[in-house]
């Protein structure tokens, strides 16, 4: 890393900051692009070796019906080769050109956005100003009222109260509806083919235009149980944070283990409180509650948790209306979350709540439930370390999120297991995995 | 209270006192008997819980000895906490090296306390509880309940201690298995039976004796936590009388079925036995009520040859022997009427007789002193004879009268008042007056008896205006309708001299008179043929206003 990079590194850091606690009534145009051959988000993995499928193994469902908004890791990494927004952000954060080329500062403290020239939908027909707007109507009216068209490859969106990043989120990806349904069409560099009959499981999908490091994905549905028999049976991209795969493929010397960046992180929540939980407590014990790779949480660079400072975000207080008696002294959790589980027994194994407090795991829905309702004395949740756009993120907190405390306990993070000589791989600021060229 | 009704509760009483005694009784002897079984049983458990424990504590001790070998024998482990390190092996150890095992509850110390790796709550790891192999090791038989921390709850498990050496530190396995209800379960195959553990300060799990049968057994108990001894704690079984109570009241609904089946049983026996006997009882009474001076005929024979069979003919006799008395009484009564009668025939022929014999003395007398003297006697005493044998023929018509006869056929009244009136010929100073009501229905009634009514009524009634002038009012109308045709009513009514009271009271006695010459037989004879002609005689008199004699003789139909 040059003395340059980082300088340059720290500015788009503040700038990004700045964007992000809501900036004033100037906005300054993002810095450019970081330098050709700067590999800081390239996943190395050794030679590549050219070949023209990819099996890619994930643990959860995807569907199409949620395309282009992921709803877990495995969507992300699907829809992140599918879908394209204005532009990207590296894992530091620095924007990468999208669908738009570049970007520009407008007059009137706005930012214009100009569209690639080549930027086709996957039917072939050219992406436009106004299929951007089409696209954002459906999910951020405000945003998609606020922007103007210039012309075909030229629109422009108010730069105050818009963090820049925000362009980077899959929910500003560019899609049209697809003829007879199925997978919304959009612009990314990979279109979703066909899924095999006889392997409801398996997908396929196959690059726009034939290009040399781009070959073809075969998404394969393997349960986290069975992480270890996709390696087995030949897939060359998994990503997990399974403790046991992980060790499975360390023995494997066909593999890499590469770890992600930190990208989700443990949070204790407590309704009511004005004074940290777990603030007094040895936390650094905490990382050995977990299976899965962990540390403490540290928030490193600038600014802090997105979910620590809402303040920005004019969340409505919500009331305290059971009391601290009024709760039940358990720390609860979703039963499916096994690290939550660990995290949540470790807290009452220190005494957060004092004696007599248990953890308690909740299903599912009986989980989002009582978290809305803020009924139990604390609750331990997986949140993601960055979002696009916190405000918009903070939304699905608990309404009374912003009364209480939230106290980061544990970053966590997934391991890519790649076969060597896979094509370049990059990773973007909210860990979306990029398969293929720039 | 009849005898009816003390037949019934008499009954009643006999038949439902010993069946209640009975049922309670069986009762109370099948609830001694069951409850001491419940005892027994209870008992029993109690000695098969004890020599469970005791296997399940060996079991737990073998257990535990595997488990320290195996220890013993880990490289990794030892290196790991000998050595330092990444200890995420330790940490999970005893959750493997528990569940290999069967165990429940695992937990590793150090030498220090330090919990170091734990099966059952594999998060607790760094806290210390030195205390806790310490009081495990003090049990008697090195076996107690130990109420350990979990993630998601406190574990009660049955526990004992052993310990390993790995290079210069020494370590403490505490193992157990869970109490939870499948263990408590699992100790008693009997349903009916229930074990259950109270420990230190629970009071609500405590058994409530009079609803069940208790006994137990004294474990010792590691509270956890601060404490710093063992204290006891109770394996309680307990025989629920829900079963004994059910059969209560399965006994005592049957019981009052039958109580209720038998007492409406009893009921009607009662009650037919009751009217079988009080039956005869009431005709008994019945006839016995119809029994008086001028009913003496009631039939009591009767074939019964029980008491009220004797009964019924001691009656009978009594009422045979009434209406012979009665009979004797009747006849003395008339032998003493025809006495008074024969008196009076013999006074009134001798007043008719004295003057005759005095007149014919006087003719003797007269006969002696020539043909004039008695020529001139029986000029001078013709009267006198003549008079005496009108007299004696009167008195011979009015006791002809005396003779009732039987009344026939359906007469006119009208008709016969018409009649009488006419054959009385000229009445003198008397004014008969007659109102008589057309369309009478007739009466069934003997003529000649009905016109010697009228005659002795109207000639009463002329003979009571004496001599000063006055009226007879002879009329005829309808009585008040009863249930079939009307009476006819025959009123006569004189403006005459009236009578007292006790001229009233005597009216009707025989040989009674207030007129001179009079018989005194005149409205004893009314009187009688009109109760011959089943009719009513009613007499309204004032003195000095006259008198109203009003005759009700029932109607026929035309």
């Amino acid at each position: 890393m040059t003395l340059l990079s980082l300088h340059r590194r720290i500015a788009i850091l503040g700038l990004l900051a700045a964007a992000c606690r809501g900036g004033g009534p100037h906005v300054e145009v993002p810095p450019p692009t970081p330098a050709p051959g700067d590999t800081t988000c390239v996943l190395a993995n050794g030679r590549t070796v050219a070949r023209d499928t990819v099996s890619v193994a994930v643990s959860d469902p995807v569907a199409a019906a949620h395309a282009p908004l992921p709803r877990n890791e495995a969507e992300r990494l699907v829809f992140g080769q599918l879908y394209e927004s204005l532009i990207r952000l590296d894992c530091q954060g620095r924007p990468l050109p999208g669908l738009a080329k570049s970007w520009d500062q407008a007059s009137g403290d706005r930012w214009a956005f100009t569209l690639r020239d080549n930027a086709r939908f996957w039917d072939g027909a050219p992406v436009t100003a106004r299929d951007v707007l089409a696209s954002w109507r459906g999910r951020d009216p405000a945003l998609a009222q606020s922007a103007l068209i210039v012309d075909d490859h030229t629109l422009t969106v108010p730069g105050a109260g818009v963090p820049f990043q925000r362009f980077a989120d899959q929910v500003l990806a560019v899609t049209k509806g697809a003829p007879g349904g199925g997978w919304p069409i959009g612009t990314g560099g990979y279109w979703m083919t066909h899924s095999n009959p006889a392997s409801p499981d398996e997908l396929v999908a196959q690059p726009i235009r034939p290009t040399p490091g781009r070959p073809a994905l075969k998404i394969v549905m393997a349960a986290p149980t069975a992480s270890r028999d996709a390696l087995d049976a030949g897939a060359d991209l998994l990503v997990t944070d399974d403790p046991a795969t992980l060790e499975y493929a360390r023995t494997l010397s066909g593999y890499a283990d590469l770890p992600l960046e930190w990208g989700r992180a443990y949070v204790l929540l407590a309704p009511g409180r004005d004074k940290a939980l777990a603030g007094d407590l040895r936390l650094e014990t905490l990382r050995e509650a977990v299976r899965q790779d962990a540390r403490p949480a540290e928030w490193t660079g600038s600014g802090r948790y997105w979910f620590t400072d809402l303040s920005n975000c004019n969340l409505p207080a919500g009331r305290d209306t059971l009391g601290a008696t009024g709760r039940r002294r358990r720390i609860a959790y979703d039963q499916s979350d096994r690290s939550a589980a660990d995290v949540a027994a470790r807290l009452v194994g220190l005494g957060v709540l004092g004696p007599g407090a248990v953890a308690a795991g909740v299903s599912g829905a009986a989980f989002a439930s009582s978290l809305r309702a803020g009924g139990d004395a604390a609750y331990v949740l997986e949140l993601p370390r960055r979002v696009y756009d916190a405000c918009r993120a903070a939304v699905e907190l608990p309404p009374w999120a912003a009364a209480g405390t939230v106290e980061p306990l544990l970053d966590v993070r997934a391991h890519a297991i790649v076969r060597r000589g896979l094509p370049r791989m990059a990773l973007d600021w909210d860990g979306t995995l990029h398969i293929g060229p720039p | 209270m009849t005898f009816r009704a003390r037949l019934l509760l008499g009954f009643g009483a006999v038949v439902l006192v010993p069946l209640t005694v009975f049922g309670l009784r069986i009762r109370a002897e099948m609830a001694n008997r069951l409850a001491a079984e419940y005892q027994r049983r209870v008992a029993a458990l109690v000695a098969v819980i004890r020599a469970d424990l005791d296997q399940r504590s060996g079991d737990i001790a073998s257990r535990l000895a595997a488990l320290r070998e195996a220890l013993a024998r880990d490289n990794r482990f030892r290196g790991q906490v000998v050595q330092g390190g990444d200890r995420t092996y330790v940490l999970d150890y005893a959750g493997d090296a528990m569940r290999l095992s069967g165990l429940s509850l695992l937990q590793i110390q150090d030498d220090a306390g330090r919990i170091v790796s734990s099966g059952h709550f594999r998060n607790e790891y760094d806290r210390t509880d030195p205390a806790l192999p310490r009081l495990l090791a003090t049990a008697p038989a090195g076996t107690a309940l130990l109420r350990a921390r979990g993630a998601e709850g406190p574990l009660l498990a049955l526990a004992r201690v052993d310990s390993v050496r790995l290079g210069s530190r020494a370590f403490t396995l505490v193992g157990g298995i869970a109490v939870d209800s499948s263990f408590l379960a699992h100790l008693t195959p009997d349903p009916e039976l229930k074990v259950a553990v109270v420990l230190p300060g629970d009071s609500s799990a405590a058994a409530d004796p009079t609803t069940q049968v208790v006994d137990s057994l004294t474990v010792p108990f590691v509270a956890g936590g601060d404490s710093a001894e063992l204290q006891p704690a109770r394996i309680m079984v307990s025989h629920s009388l829900a079963s004994l109570a059910a059969l209560r009241r399965g006994v005592a609904f049957s019981f009052l079925v039958a109580v209720l089946a038998t007492a409406a049983i009893a009921l009607v026996l009662a009650s037919w036995l009751s009217t079988r006997i009080s039956r005869p009882l009431t005709a008994l009474a019945a006839k016995t009520a119809d029994v008086d001076m001028d009913r003496l005929d009631v039939a009591f024979e009767s074939d019964r040859a029980d008491e009220i069979g004797a009964l019924s003919r001691l009656l009978g006799a009594m009422t045979e022997r009434l209406r012979a008395g009665a009979a004797r009484l009747r006849e003395a009564e008339r032998r003493l009427a025809m006495g008074d009668l024969a008196r009076q025939v013999n006074h009134d022929v001798k007043n008719g007789l004295i003057p005759i014999r005095n007149v014919f003395r006087h003719f003797v007398q007269a006969a002696r002193e020539g043909p004039e003297p008695l020529a001139a006697a029986f000029r001078d005493r013709q009267a006198t004879v003549e008079s005496s044998i009108t007299y004696l023929e009167n008195l011979a018509s009015n006791y002809a009268r005396l003779y009732p006869h039987p009344a026939g056929e359906a007469c006119d009244v009208n008709a016969v008042v018409r009649e009488t009136i006419g054959r009385m010929g000229d009445t003198g100073r008397a004014e008969i007056r007659l109102e008589l009501m057309e369309g009478l229905p007739p009466v069934r009634a003997d003529v000649l008896a009905l016109r010697r009514i009228l005659e002795n009524l109207i000639g009463n009634a002329i003979d009571s205006l004496v001599d000063r002038p006055g009226s007879v009012r002879v009329s005829t109308d309808r009585g008040a309708p009863g249930n079939g045709t009307p009476p006819v009513r025959v009123i006569v009514a004189d403006t005459g001299r009236g009578m007292t009271q006790d001229e009233l009271n005597r009216a009707f006695d025989d040989f009674y008179t207030t007129k001179p010459g009079g018989t005194g037989l005149g409205l004893s004879i009314v009187r009688r043929l009109v109760l011959d002609a089943s009719g009513s005689l009613r007499v309204e008199t004032q003195p000095g206003a006259g008198s109203t004699f009003i005759v009700e003789l029932p109607g026929v139909k035309a």
